[in-house]
């Protein structure tokens, strides 16, 4: 047994795709250790893994991990769709990588260029026991990639489903149980120290019901209550499970009114405002937020304008399809199927692709327009 | 036999065994009067004898004659001992204060509390606060960290480091020769000094702690041994609690004979648990009760509104206290309320 020598280790992470989300969480999801996202349904949790998924095979200098991933869910119905879109868009938008990379595997007789979703596994599982089973069998696969990219991230979509159903309230049961998160924390950990692994958990909340006392209230980071859609939520499987992951983020959602135009009995604007907090991190001491957006081709932060600016264009061409009022400057409040919205204000343009007026068309939405400016962040 | 081991004539050595001291452990408490008389030797020799004896055991001290029993020490002797003995300071001066100046050499102390109050971080300023020079008040030595959970971070370890050295060359004394002989002092330095073991499940931890010796006779210079956390492995499914108490137990041991045999503190950090007692559900120290009465000194770290706070629950010499303190940047740090009072609580 030999000490590691600290000054060479230094833990890859794992960009989230957008810049200054990278930079509240000191450079994205870190190697080696176990990363959860806790939060309500439908606040991200998601997108933000299958973003993972696919920001993962970005080359180290772009700070992905050069890798392919494994995809284990447990809900259905599987999100293959969505995945497929967001592939789509990663693709264009990181066309010079892909294009290289189809070219140096000229060897190998892919006459197809490369697709992301190829280098991503996925695999449904059911109970708890199967996960652990599935674990034991990674570890062929993981020190044997079938692909030419080593297998560097494991997201498990949810946790919370496998354990929920199976276990009831009295102390035996919940004693197997706590013993079962750290039977699978374990052999998670020592998989990721032995193959460099990140490792992304989702987790759901529940409803607090009682006061702060007693075990409900008990505050576990750097977050006392945490709030989401105006209720006071914690983080499901309780504090056992917490002991075992390494940081745990979370991942609020909040309807926002905007403004103050019910005066006018049309202009009605909400929004949905969706925040990332680090409840806790072994390398992130200070708790840090950061409003988030979610638009039809990648999770960013709202502060990023180059995202903000590629949403607006193609909400612009949706309305102008629609031929509804135009305006010199507008701001367009749209929803689409699956709850995503975006906030986005510009001028009129036409130069769009036609796959995402497609989108649009499929879903319901409902525009609100406000006239003249609003703040960015909302 | 370990008579036979001792540098002393064969007749002597015959008499020693006929008589009925065949171990080392036999001489350790017998007064030289009583083994002349028993052997029918003289005193001075008998003397002599003792004094061979308590060489070889390493312990007690190398003039026979001070001691009344070769091997033990009096009282008077320990709390000299005690009172000059340094701690490792905690970089926070209240959480000094309740831990009697810092922690201390030769014991094992144990921190517990919920995910996110910052154990691994005092783990990681503890290892960096061994290694202050002894010129700044600190011990020199170096620290010896071992992980089971994953928690520990470089860049993390390299900030605190960073953090430390900035406050030493900033309070440390002024003069320039002073801090010209000093140039040893960098971060990176300190992470080098800090040997850091990873382990991945209880056998490897147990094999490690057993290990552990051999290492440190190797490397004289470690004064701290962290474990965070102890717990992680030891709660899985045990099918056998028994074997997971004997076996916490010799750990436990170890380590704290390794504590005195080296003159180093150990610090564990332990997880929290949910107990089932009287019909309704309470927060404790994982492991059991079994494993409490293990560690010397046990603090509990807990969140009293936005503020985190740390209680002294176990000691054999200090009083209950609890005293706030702050996680900052720059590592532990005092908290930066208004009122850094220490409140003492009737126990």
């Amino acid at each position: 047994m030999h000490p590691q020598n600290l000054l060479l280790l230094s833990p890859q992470k794992c960009t989230l795709g957008c810049p200054i989300l990278d930079r509240s969480l000191a450079g994205g999801i870190p190697c080696k250790s176990i990363t959860e996202i806790v939060a309500e349904s439908g606040s991200g949790k998601t997108q933000l893994c299958l973003q993972l998924l696919l920001t993962a095979q970005l080359p180290t200098p772009l700070g992905g991990l050069s890798a392919s991933s494994f995809y284990i869910h447990t809900e259905f119905p599987v999100p293959l769709r969505r995945l497929r879109q967001l592939a789509h868009s990663f693709k264009s938008s990181y066309s010079n990588v892909f294009a290289s990379s189809s070219s140096s595997s000229s060897s190998s007789s892919s006459t197809s260029s490369s697709d992301p979703c190829d280098f991503i596994f996925v695999r449904p599982v059911h109970t708890a026991d199967q996960l652990f089973d599935l674990l034991l069998k990674l570890d062929s696969l993981l020190e044997n990639p079938p692909t030419e990219l080593p297998v560097k991230l494991i997201v498990i979509d949810s946790i919370a489903a496998l354990f929920r159903s199976e276990f009831e309230n009295n102390p035996g049961d919940l004693k197997r149980r706590s013993s079962l998160f750290f039977k699978i924390a374990g052999k998670l950990k020592s998989q990721a120290e032995r193959f460099g692994l990140a490792v992304v958990i989702t987790n759901q909340v529940v409803d607090v019901m009682t006061s702060s006392e007693g075990i409900n209230g008990l505050k576990i980071g750097n977050l006392g209550n945490l709030y989401s859609s105006g209720r006071r939520v914690y983080p499901s499987l309780g504090p056992s499970w917490a002991h075992c992951v390494n940081s745990r983020l979370f991942l609020s959602r909040d309807e926002e009114i905007l403004g103050d135009h019910v005066g006018s009995g049309e202009y009605v604007c909400r929004q949905t405002r969706r925040q990332l907090h680090v409840l806790f991190a072994p390398h992130l001491p200070i708790c840090v937020e950061e409003s988030l957006r979610l638009s039809f081709a990648s999770v960013f932060s709202s502060e990023d304008r180059n995202n903000l600016r590629k949403c607006t264009k193609s909400v612009c061409l949706v309305a102008s399809k629609m031929k509804v009022w135009r305006a010199s400057r507008i701001s367009l409040v749209v929803v689409i199927a699956n709850q995503l919205q975006m906030l986005g204000y510009g001028s009129m343009e036409n130069d769009l692709q036609q796959e995402n007026l497609d989108l649009c068309q499929r879903g319901k939405f409902w525009f609100h327009f406000l006239p003249g400016d609003t703040n960015r962040r909302g | 036999m370990e008579i036979n081991t001792l540098p002393i004539s064969a007749s002597t050595r015959g008499k020693l065994i006929s008589t009925g001291y065949t171990s080392l452990s036999s001489l350790s408490s017998i007064s030289p009067s009583r083994l002349a008389q028993d052997l029918r030797i003289q005193e001075s020799e008998a003397v002599e004898i003792l004094k061979v004896a308590s060489v070889n055991c390493g312990v007690g001290n190398s003039d026979g004659t001070r001691a009344i029993v070769a091997g033990a020490q009096t009282a008077w002797d320990m709390l000299h001992e005690e009172e000059f003995a340094r701690r490792i300071t905690t970089s926070c001066e209240e959480f000094d204060q309740i831990l009697g100046g810092g922690i201390s050499l030769k014991e094992v102390t144990e921190f517990g509390g919920v995910p996110g109050i910052g154990k691994t971080q005092m783990g990681i300023q503890l290892a960096v606060n061994v290694q202050i020079p002894v010129d700044y008040g600190g011990l020199g030595g170096k620290a010896i960290y071992i992980d089971t959970e994953g928690s520990f971070m470089v860049e993390r370890a390299l900030q605190i480091a960073e953090a430390c050295v900035e406050d030493l060359l900033d309070n440390g004394p002024a003069r320039k020769d002073f801090r010209a002989s000093q140039p040893n002092l960098s971060a990176k330095n300190l992470l080098r000094d800090i040997f850091y073991f990873r382990v991945c499940s209880y056998t490897e931890q147990i094999a490690l702690v057993n290990y552990l010796e051999k290492f440190i006779s190797e490397h004289k210079e470690v004064k701290a041994i962290i474990v965070d956390s102890v717990t992680f492995h030891f709660r899985q499914d045990f099918q056998d609690m028994a074997l997971r108490t004997r076996l916490l137990s010799n750990m436990a041991l170890k380590l704290m004979q390794l504590a005195k045999k080296f003159n180093l503190a150990v610090v564990l950090m332990n997880q929290v648990t949910t107990k089932y007692c009287d019909g309704s559900f309470r927060l404790t120290l994982a492991l059991g009760d079994s494993w409490s009465h293990t560690c010397t000194n046990r603090v509990i770290l807990y969140w009293e509104g936005n503020e985190r706070y740390a209680y002294m629950d176990k000691s054999p010499s200090l009083p209950s206290a609890s005293a706030p303190y702050a996680v900052t940047s720059k590592g532990i740090r005092s908290s930066a309320s208004n009122c850094k009072r220490i409140k003492l609580m009737q126990a």
